[in-house]
């Protein structure tokens, strides 16, 4: 098909460029409204921008498309490669469909710093989109890090009372794993002599090469996804990030571990991913089962979803090292739903927080009486999690354990009894917080206003669509999975 | 064989000499001034006369371009520099003409260093710069600190010159001659005066484990020649570091070699560790500057993938940033004086937001966080030492690289997160100000345009 217009590079640039235009106004002339809503405005203007990649996809045809290429380092053969396939295109489109929500949800919320604030925002924006359309190793592994700034920054001045500690050790936890892919990186470029991925995926490493490589990228992505004992730097992030840094983090910053894993450790490492295949089962596991249970016993909401995302996010790596078609596409799914679904829970509890500043359960009881809207969207939200059907949550899970189950048993019963123990978690969450008496200290809280109602119906909208109509998504991506990837 | 146009550029910076001594007593601005010109004169006319220059002298291609680079930016790194310093001695007290004289003296000598081919030249040249340098030093001479800072590089620095005179004079007792081309294959004699000229010429570029002076000497000095030591000399020194690791051919000499490796490991770690405790601004930078020396011996040992490529645009972005950080302390000054403290910065991005994001942009260009042009400095000499197989050394490389990121971060967290506790004045100083816009600039957009710098280094090495 044709289509000559550099829409890849726009997305990219066109954020870079508002933020650039907004830092050149003055400080003092614009009113905070006003900031928020350039900002609003230059991040939907990038999603119906993004929405032109899936009405101009071509899904029977295979390989990348609206491919833009210049040669960026000559000498290295390193290049600005850029293209997108079928599971490049709905992480893109999640990506600009959670940033305006994000920037409406510190509509109130955020008072001090707002300029530099939407100026975070729309790097941060800018960087994960170029993560996701990168075809070369370099220029991936450049936006890949180099969303960490940003992120920082946004935990780091908008974030509680123990953001510094948070925000440290968010960036060296995530920086500590991706230098030794950058080695990895290096080495690969050093020795298939490019770094286009789909010439590096055509090219097969030595075997015991392959599983020092694959371990490079492993401590990276591991730590990005998070996986089980990489972990323990999500719940201090969350818990410290303001509502809006929550919302991305748990929403797109997690799934770019994922992706790593999708796009570049599996297709690269054949043998590796195989020979690893029990050593990420066990881990995966273990954050299912483990991070389950010690969400049970948490008292602040945020970090009960903060281990609940874990705990999901362990549901991806098994689907993904199941290295099975249908293992793939459940996990690509379960990226998806977990985005829309923890990005949306995270909102949950920005909204009382930002109304009863404070996020321990036990402040909280029968606030459905209070806020009707409020929990019946909670209880929406709070299903697809669970994996009822029906809703996002259950399409992704179940083909996951479907898929384990030719692989190996015993991960089926481990991964079921963490679909078990979410609900748990989270139906006890949910019957803590909305029903019981009602505490006189939250009486005067008002309902949702009309901004949040707005961004509650689209995520609800989506998460109730994934799961009844799940093709929508499986169109897009099983044959990039299937050529792509497998 | 005496030609004259071999030494024109030294020539040139004679006559700025002559002239500085007899115009500056008068008049220091003109001075300034003139200089400024004539070293913009210097490159112009060097890059004039081509890369090949040296080449009709008996060098070999690269070392020809090497040195005509070397020259080029050591002078445009001096004008800048000359028009810079002003403000801030000013702002000391202590702006006077002869610090214009130690500062041609000491590129004079890097000049006359790292175009030497024989022991003695270099000897004379290193020696020069050295003596310049522990001047600028002390050249606060009513601050108890600079003096000190100044007697304790002077002592110590005169013990590394006579290591480097012990090692001459051992690689004369074996080979019986000063120059290098002479000194072809050489016995365990000349191999322990290699070692002793490395020891000295590693003092020289502080690297450890013979870095210790180098956090007390930034410290008590005056911060502009801090930057001047920082940036220029050590430039100088690596540049012929690098030609005695080239033209002695170290990489065969195991013994030689290990030295080499175990020194590249200790800067790293050393620098690192050093930095993490700081609070003092100088001397944080002191150890940052100790861990970059590590990268860029890395970048001297894996010289057979272009290294003098690597090692040129590490330098010359590091030189770049330096400019920038100090241009931006230069800046800021509270009630007494000049910043010291690292918490001194404290609540910067709402006094200033321009020296804060270029402060951001430095220091994670420093941490080498992409899409900042240090991440590519790195990378580069990363794929060098990988291709060379250097793997223990690159990966104590980026693991130094991330520890490193936690002090540049809590600068940077000083900046961004906490409230100012102190009055800042800011110095409105045009000079410096530019200097750190335009530094800023090019370290953000070498991710969006590399070719100029890129095509500049690999025209030249490739």
């Amino acid at each position: 098909m044709d289509f000559n217009f550099p829409i890849l590079s726009l997305l990219v640039l066109t954020p870079i460029i508002g933020a650039l235009t907004l830092s050149l106004t003055g400080s003092e002339q614009l009113k905070n409204k006003t900031i928020l809503l350039s900002g609003l405005w230059i991040s939907v203007g990038e999603f119906l921008l993004s929405l032109l990649l899936p009405i101009f996809y071509n899904q029977t045809q295979n390989g990348y498309q609206f491919i833009e290429f210049h040669t960026w380092f000559d000498q290295f053969d390193i290049n600005y490669f850029v293209g997108v396939d079928g599971v490049s295109i709905p992480l893109i489109l999640l990506t600009t469909f959670l940033i305006p929500i994000c920037l409406l949800c510190s509509w109130n919320s955020i008072q001090t710093r707002v300029k530099e604030f939407v100026i975070y925002f729309l790097l941060l924006e800018s960087f994960i989109i170029g993560v996701f359309i990168s075809i070369d190793l370099v220029i991936f592994y450049v936006f890949f890090e180099a969303v960490l700034i940003p992120m920082f920054l946004i935990i780091g001045i908008w974030g509680g009372e123990n953001r510094i500690y948070a925000t440290f050790k968010f960036f060296l936890y995530t920086l500590a794993g991706s230098v030794l892919m950058l080695l990895a990186i290096i080495y690969i470029i050093s020795v298939a002599k490019t770094g286009n991925i789909q010439q590096i995926a055509g090219f097969s490493f030595q075997e015991n090469i392959q599983l020092i490589l694959f371990l490079c990228f492993f401590a990276s992505f591991a730590v990005k996804v998070p996986m089980f004992p990489f972990h323990t730097w999500l719940p201090d992030a969350h818990v410290q990030a303001p509502t809006s840094g929550s919302v991305i983090l748990a929403g797109v910053l997690l799934k770019l571990g994922a992706y790593g894993f999708m796009r570049l450790s599996v297709p690269f490492f054949e043998y590796a991913s195989i020979f690893y295949q029990p050593f990420i089962f066990s881990l995966s596991c273990v954050a299912i089962v483990y991070t389950s249970i010690v969400a049970l016993r948490q008292d602040d909401m945020k970090k009960m979803i903060a281990y609940s995302s874990v705990a999901h996010m362990g549901f991806v790596t098994i689907g993904i090292f199941t290295l099975t078609s249908d293992g793939m596409n459940g996990a690509y799914f379960q990226m998806i739903s977990h985005g829309v679904v923890s990005a949306a829970l995270f909102l949950i509890v920005g909204v009382v927080y930002e109304r009863h500043h404070t996020r321990m359960i036990a402040d909280y009881s029968g606030v459905t009486n209070i806020m009707p809207k409020y929990s019946f969207f909670f209880m929406v939200f709070m299903l697809a999690s669970v994996g009822l059907p029906g809703t996002s949550g259950f399409v992704g899970e179940f083909l996951v354990i479907m898929s384990t189950i030719s692989v190996n048993v015993y991960l089926t019963v481990f991964t079921a009894i963490g679909v078990v123990l979410g609900a748990a978690y989270m139906l006890l969450l949910y019957k803590n917080v909305n029903f019981g008496e009602i505490k006189s200290s939250i009486k005067k809280l008002n309902d949702l206003t009309n901004i949040e109602l707005f961004y509650f119906v689209c995520l609800a909208f989506l998460t109730i669509l994934l799961g009844v109509y799940p093709k929508i998504l499986f169109n897009m991506i099983n044959e990039s999975i299937l050529q792509g990837i497998l | 064989m005496f030609s004259f146009n071999l030494y024109l550029p030294e020539i040139f910076i004679l006559i700025l000499i002559l002239f500085t001594i007899g115009f500056g007593v008068f008049n220091k601005d003109v001075s300034i001034s003139l200089n400024t010109f004539g070293f913009l004169f210097i490159s112009f006319f060097l890059i004039n006369t081509g890369f090949n220059f040296y080449e009709n002298y008996g060098f070999t291609d690269n070392t020809s371009k090497l040195l005509v680079l070397t020259k080029v930016i050591l002078s445009l790194g001096s004008a800048v520099f000359i028009l810079l310093a002003k403000r801030p001695l000013k702002n000391d007290n202590i702006y006077r003409y002869e610090y214009i004289l130690f500062i041609l003296f000491a590129i004079l000598g890097s000049f006359v260093l790292i175009s030497s081919t024989n022991f003695l030249t270099a000897f004379i040249g290193l020696e020069l710069q050295s003596l310049s340098l522990y001047l600028m030093a002390a050249f606060s001479t009513k601050n108890l600190n600079s003096n000190e800072a100044g007697i304790k590089y002077f002592s110590l620095g005169a013990l590394s010159s006579g290591f480097l005179l012990f090692g001459i004079s051992m690689i004369y007792f074996d080979v019986g001659n000063f120059n290098f081309q002479d000194i072809s294959s050489f016995g365990y004699m000349s191999e322990i005066g290699l070692a002793l000229i490395l020891i000295s010429l590693f003092f020289k570029v502080s690297a450890a484990t013979f870095h210790i002076w180098n956090p007390d000497v930034y410290q008590g000095s005056p911060t502009v020649s801090v930057l001047f030591f920082a940036t220029l000399p050590k430039f100088a020194s690596l540049i012929f570091l690098f030609r005695i690791y080239h033209e002695f051919n170290i990489v065969d000499t195991q013994s030689l070699n290990y030295i080499f490796q175990i020194v590249c490991i200790l800067s790293l770690l050393v620098g690192v560790y050093g930095a993490i405790t700081q609070k003092v601004i100088k001397r944080l930078l002191a150890f940052s500057s100790i861990n970059h020396i590590g990268f860029m011996l890395l970048a001297i040992m894996s010289y057979q993938f272009m290294s003098e490529g690597t090692l040129f645009f590490y330098l010359i972005i590091y030189i770049i940033t330096t400019f920038g950080v100090f241009s931006v302390i230069l800046n800021l000054r509270d009630a007494d004086g000049e910043l010291t403290d690292i918490s001194d910065l404290n609540g910067l991005k709402s006094l200033s937001r321009s020296k804060s994001i270029a402060m951001l942009v430095f220091l994670f260009s420093l941490a080498g966080i992409p899409p900042f042009a240090g991440f590519f400095g790195k990378f580069f000499i990363l794929s060098a030492s990988i291709s060379e197989g250097l793997y223990l050394l690159s990966v104590i490389a980026v693991v130094s690289s991330v520890i490193a990121a936690f002090y540049y971060l809590t600068i940077i967290k000083n900046m961004f997160f906490n409230n100012s506790e102190i009055e800042l004045l800011t110095d409105t100083n045009k000079i410096t100000q530019f200097i750190f816009i335009i530094s800023a600039l090019i370290l953000t957009l070498f991710f969006f345009y590399p070719d100029p710098l890129i095509n500049l280094v690999d025209s030249l090495f490739s």
